[in-house]
């Protein structure tokens, strides 16, 4: 065993040139049938990258008509259309999907020394289950659209004469897409763990995910017959959700919430789990309250169960409901609120290295922090009730679902792509991009926010003027936004075609996935690894590695 | 859907706009509308937690800054200030504080919540009724039989409570200068209230997402003086000759009818108004023809007042050709209302 | 696939008329195998759970509002009929149960026929079902023939005819046939794919593959099967006998 890294016993590398997960075979077929689960994350990366520039598209859209206060662009009804399959997209297509599918099924066996996912043929299903779910949701639009909203709500989903019933059987794709990807990370952290990786010695990543999966698991096949029972009223009426047949549209909102806010959590949590990593690494120091961070995920993961009725505060629920339903919530801000100091501390006194992802990992803090102490507002029944609907709420969840997820998959993307691809991006544009982007970001959602407590509905295609101000400068900063995520998939791209070759250790990490050459072989690992040594400890890092290009 | 994409501006929207309340007054923290009612626990919850959310994100954002000036990484293997991976007396500390900040606000704001839904005795003694439908609102007074659409009147520094229904689908009763909001469910009946302190105009929204006319189901809310609101100022109905009931009927068009219905011929989720009635070259306004659908059976009808009056308050009885499978909810309106539009529809004949 | 000089492990098989295991080439042992596609299996089963947990949850919502409805609507379906039915699943359950042992005891024949009997157990469900159905459509109850929509102004659901005026006196009559059609529906539905897992058991065991050394995949159709029944059994009382 060498002293410089000690956690895995390495031997010297092989002379020739090395094989690895992408040249070890080629043609169609070694993709669409692979069950190697770097090439499955491949795929996703590509799939929900494709969904986010289309909901982001969508985005922009919705931002250019709001313009003017009587619309620019649309008609009413088209305009429904749009922002509907902006959330659709956004929240089921790319949001839920993007960092498991992606990055977590890149990472996860890797950081936990195994040679695959337990499950590799479930795992690929999951990635086809996405697609079918993805091709149903673009049949609606050629179907004529939907114009419901993401939430679906009955009875207006069970009225309007638009191609729910394809929506929805997408969506009930999409949902079993992510049970599957979320019981084969469940079976792979329980069963395939290097020897000596034990639970504490885990990279948060997995805690996170391992959180993430168990929600996937219990809450969404709620959501699936949800969508299959709005499906069955509006082929057979039912009447179930339907008010004129004796059914209950509020038994809709209590199903659909039962899952979507678990699904928030499923939305979040891996979020949370690759800031932790990157926190950790960029800061060269071990993560601060590690355990704290690790219980906090189960913790959230299991009050989000309780927490669904705080979206139904105006809906007329009982005093009883109304009082569980706010205190649990006020509760899920005491481990999120954990989480976030626990990273504050982390960086505080670290060895602070400010490249890409660690500018989008900052720009993640601040707006995490906006985007969480929103939802304490939020949380306070009263204050609810003026608020609920308004775009206050929509400003709040994009601080959570744009501000934080997507820019912590952005983190993450840039954190591992030398990993993934073996070659880096230009940084400095990658700088540049990681500010444009925070800028357009607070930009766009700040003056919605402003709005928001002043009483402007969401949903709206138009608008009394007195919101005009707070529309354009959103509208501005929303186009600064764009064009940050434009230049970001630029050099990305570029990077594929004339990027130079990365280090084999990039950021000078010291998780398993680290130790392995990059990019990794088929089989991950030249040799089993056996872990000797605690989670996160930099005193193992050989600062070699980060001056050792790829081969 | 593409084939729609770009278009003009509908004719609704523009209609809505055009006569809004006037801008709501700003409070003197500068971040909610001026409160008109008496709910000030919203304000005073509302300003507190954004004071400590304030407070947070100085600390956090601070501390991240200094950070990353203090210890930013210069050479290339420079280890980390302090290699400190917890610190049981802080952890708890940031732990069980905002725990306790927090149960503050829960209970300020459960109290507070208890205020807005308990309909106190006296405005259950003067309750209004609210009914929503795609895309407007209908208002019935306490004891009085007269009905205002899409325009509320409202006493001053008196308790007013609500009943809420829907036609249709889901609506919510949002007035932000009051801070209140309940959601308009069909099939159960939902109440509100509130006490409207300060006379002016206030907005009410649509804040739960009905279809197409979602955001133009507005209503102009008047808080006015006792003595003002003793005029009923609701019942102003003239139709003391056609030109006047004509007028009168453009009015209750304006705030109902035209998100369905043009006047200048454009079709729209309904027929256009414009060509129900023809001038003959005598001036004389006669009943033009219409294609219609009875029960599935296509036939052609003269219209006149009993066709009109049926399409209103019966709409599935005779649906126009080529609006067969769009539906219009029934309008409750009264006898004087119906001729104010029929007066309408008249004064748009054109010779032909 | 390449497997860089690493040999998977291979289970021999006990005699002539049995086929070896090779454990998949990302695990290290047999057990590990074993163990992690259990509690795979294991987890799918509680999402099943849940998903038929969404509709459980309406039928007692349902059934706190309309009461009434739920009693007289019990009364239309044949008791008789559903008990035959649960103990048709319940036998079956213990052939199923039977196989997975002459599995784990490498009796092949065996295995296969307590396989055909469960299938055959399958069957007669569905068929006694679909007498079930039959006489639900003769008296109105049926969704799939009688046409689709609803017609707002006579407010006549398409499906719901209800020929006799059985239901006639409570409100919203059609909600108990809706969710009685929606949850047997779905119940059908998994006894149809529990009955082609094993008839796909009975293929590999024709061929052998199953033996006390690998008889994982009939042990996790087995718990399909069992947990299908599971679902019944909560299904009769509450559809049968509680209204």
């Amino acid at each position: 065993m060498t002293t410089n890294v000690p956690t895995i016993e390495q031997h010297p590398p092989a002379p020739a040139a090395r094989k690895n997960f992408w040249n070890v075979s080629s043609g169609f077929m070694s993709w669409a049938g692979t069950l190697d689960h770097k090439r499955i994350g491949i795929m996703y990366l590509i799939g929900v990258s494709s969904a986010f520039l289309c909901g982001g598209l969508f985005a922009l859209l919705v931002r250019l008509h709001l313009w003017e206060p009587h619309g620019m662009l649309f008609s009413n009804e088209t305009y429904n259309q749009i922002f509907t399959l902006h959330g659709a997209f956004m929240v089921f297509i790319f949001v839920i999907p993007a960092i498991p599918g992606s990055l977590g099924n890149m990472v996860l066996p890797l950081m936990l020394g195994a040679k695959d996912v337990a499950l590799p043929r479930l795992n690929l299903l999951s990635f086809y289950l996405w697609c079918a779910g993805t091709a149903l949701a673009i049949l609606a639009i050629v179907l004529g659209g939907f114009d419901t909203g993401w939430t679906f709500y009955a009875p207006y989903s069970l009225y309007t004469n638009k191609a729910v019933v394809s929506i929805g059987l997408g969506i009930f794709m999409l949902g079993f897409s992510s049970i599957f990807t979320g019981l084969n990370f469940i079976v792979t952290t329980h069963k395939l763990r290097a020897p000596g990786m034990t639970w504490f010695r885990m990279p948060l990543f997995v805690w996170a995910l391992y959180a993430t999966a168990i929600l996937q698991v219990l809450a969404t096949p709620v959501l699936g017959i949800t969508v299959l029972l709005v499906a069955f009223e509006r082929i057979y009426n039912i009447g179930i959700f339907d008010p004129r047949l004796g059914g209950d549209p509020v038994l809709f909102e209590h199903f659909f919430w039962f899952y979507s806010h678990p699904a928030v959590y499923i939305m979040v949590l891996p979020a949370f789990g690759i800031i932790s990593e990157l926190v950790s690494v960029h800061s060269r120091k071990p993560l601060f309250g590690y355990k704290l961070i690790a219980f906090s995920s189960l913790a959230i993961a299991i009050i989000s169960f309780l927490v669904w009725g705080h979206h139904m505060f105006t809906s007329g629920q009982s005093t009883y409901a109304l009082f569980a339903f706010s205190f649990l919530t006020f509760f899920v801000a005491i481990p999120t609120a954990i989480k976030e100091f626990s990273w504050v501390a982390t960086v505080y006194k670290g060895s602070i290295a400010l490249n890409s992802p660690m500018l989008y990992t900052l720009a993640f803090l601040i707006i995490f922090a906006i985007g969480g102490l929103t939802g304490v507002i939020l949380g306070a029944l009263n204050v609810d009730i003026h608020l609920h609907d308004t775009y206050f709420v929509v400003a709040h969840f994009h601080y959570v679902m744009m501000g934080s997820i997507a820019l912590a998959f952005f983190a993450g993307l840039h954190h591992w792509w030398p990993k993934m691809f073996g070659v880096m991006y230009d940084e400095t544009l990658a700088k540049i991009a990681a500010v444009t982007i925070f800028i357009g970001f607070n930009a766009t959602f700040i003056p919605q926010f402003i709005m928001g407590s002043r009483g402007m509905p969401r949903r709206y295609a138009t608008y009394v003027p007195e919101y005009a101000p707070f529309h354009q400068a959103s509208t501005i900063g929303a186009m600064v936004l764009g064009s940050g995520v434009a230049l970001m998939v630029y050099y990305l791209v570029a990077s594929l075609f004339q990027g130079r070759k990365a280090m084999e250790n990039q950021w000078g990490g010291v998780t398993l996935e680290w130790h392995t050459p990059t990019p990794p072989p088929l089989e991950n690992f030249e040799e089993p690894p056996i872990v000797t040594t605690e989670v996160y400890d930099y005193s193992t890092l050989d600062l070699e590695t980060m001056r050792t290009p790829a081969r | 859907m593409f084939a729609q994409l770009i278009q003009d501006p509908p004719a609704t929207a523009i209609n809505y706009i055009q006569n809004p309340a006037a801008p709501a007054a700003i409070d003197e923290f500068g971040q909610l509308e001026k409160l008109a009612s008496t709910f000030h626990h919203v304000d005073g919850l509302f300003y507190f937690t954004y004071a400590v959310c304030i407070f947070f994100f100085v600390v956090i954002t601070g501390v991240l800054l200094f950070s990353c000036i203090k210890y930013r990484r210069k050479t290339f293997d420079q280890p980390p200030a302090s290699n400190t991976t917890h610190n049981t007396p802080l952890e708890v500390v940031w732990t069980v504080i905002p725990l306790i900040i927090v149960m503050v606000m829960f209970a300020w704001g459960f109290k507070g919540s208890l205020d807005m839904t308990t309909v106190p005795f006296e405005a259950s003694r003067n309750m209004y009724k609210a009914s929503a439908k795609q895309w407007d609102w209908t208002f019935s007074y306490p004891n009085d039989p007269a009905v205002s659409y899409g325009e509320l009147w409202l006493q001053v520094n008196k308790p007013a409570g609500f009943l809420l229904e829907s036609k249709d689908v889901l609506h919510a009763f949002y007035m932000p200068a009051m801070r209140v909001k309940r959601d308009v469910i069909p099939g159960r009946y939902q109440t509100l209230w509130f006490e409207p302190t300060e006379i002016g105009d206030y907005h009410l929204f649509c804040a739960e997402y009905c279809g197409e006319g979602h955001s133009t189901m507005y209503t102009k809310v008047h808080v006015v003086s006792e003595a003002d609101y003793q005029k009923r100022p609701w019942d102003v109905w003239d139709d003391s000759t056609p030109a006047a009931a004509a007028k009168s009927g453009r009015s209750l068009y304006d705030r109902i009818c035209f998100t369905c219905h043009s006047l200048n011929g454009t079709p729209m989720t309904g027929p256009s108004w414009k060509g129900l009635f023809v001038k003959g070259p005598d001036g004389k306004i006669t009943g033009g023809q219409r294609e219609v659908f009875v029960g599935g059976q296509k036939q052609t009808i003269t219209v006149d007042d009993a066709y009109i009056t049926e399409s209103i308050l019966k709409p599935d009885a005779k649906k126009a050709a080529g609006f067969q499978n769009n539906a219009m909810p029934t309008q409750a309106l009264d006898e004087r209302r119906i001729k104010g539009i029929i007066e309408l529809m008249k004064s748009l004949a054109e010779t032909n | 696939m390449s497997h860089d000089g690493h040999h998977s492990v291979v289970i021999p098989a006990p005699g002539p008329e049995f086929q070896a295991h090779t454990v998949a080439h990302h695990f290290d042992t047999p057990v590990q195998e074993f163990q992690a596609a259990k509690l795979g299996f294991w987890l799918f089963l509680a999402t099943e759970i849940l998903l038929f947990g969404g509709l459980f949850a309406a039928y007692f919502y349902f059934h706190e509002m309309y009461p009434e409805t739920f009693r007289v609507g019990g009364q239309q379906l044949d008791w008789k009929l559903g008990a035959l039915n649960t103990t048709v699943l319940l036998v079956s359950s213990w052939t199923m149960a039977m196989g997975v042992r002459s599995a784990q005891t490498s009796q092949r024949k065996k295995l296969l026929m307590y396989c055909g009997l469960t299938v055959l157990g399958a069957a007669m469900f569905m068929v006694i079902k679909i007498i079930e159905y039959k006489a639900k459509f003769d008296h109105g109850f049926l969704p799939v023939f009688g046409g689709l929509g609803y017609d707002g102004a006579t407010g006549q659901i398409a499906w719901f005819k209800d020929y006799g005026g059985v239901m006639a006196g409570v409100p919203h009559g059609h909600i108990f046939f809706a969710i009685y059609f929606t949850m047997t529906a779905i119940h059908g539905l998994h006894v149809i794919i529990g009955a082609c897992l094993i008839l796909w058991i009975m293929k590999g065991a024709a061929k052998g593959r199953f033996h006390a050394g690998y008889f994982l995949p009939v042990d996790l159709v087995g718990l399909y099967w069992h947990l299908v029944d599971l679902i019944w059994i909560f299904l009769f009382p509450l559809l049968y006998l509680v209204p």
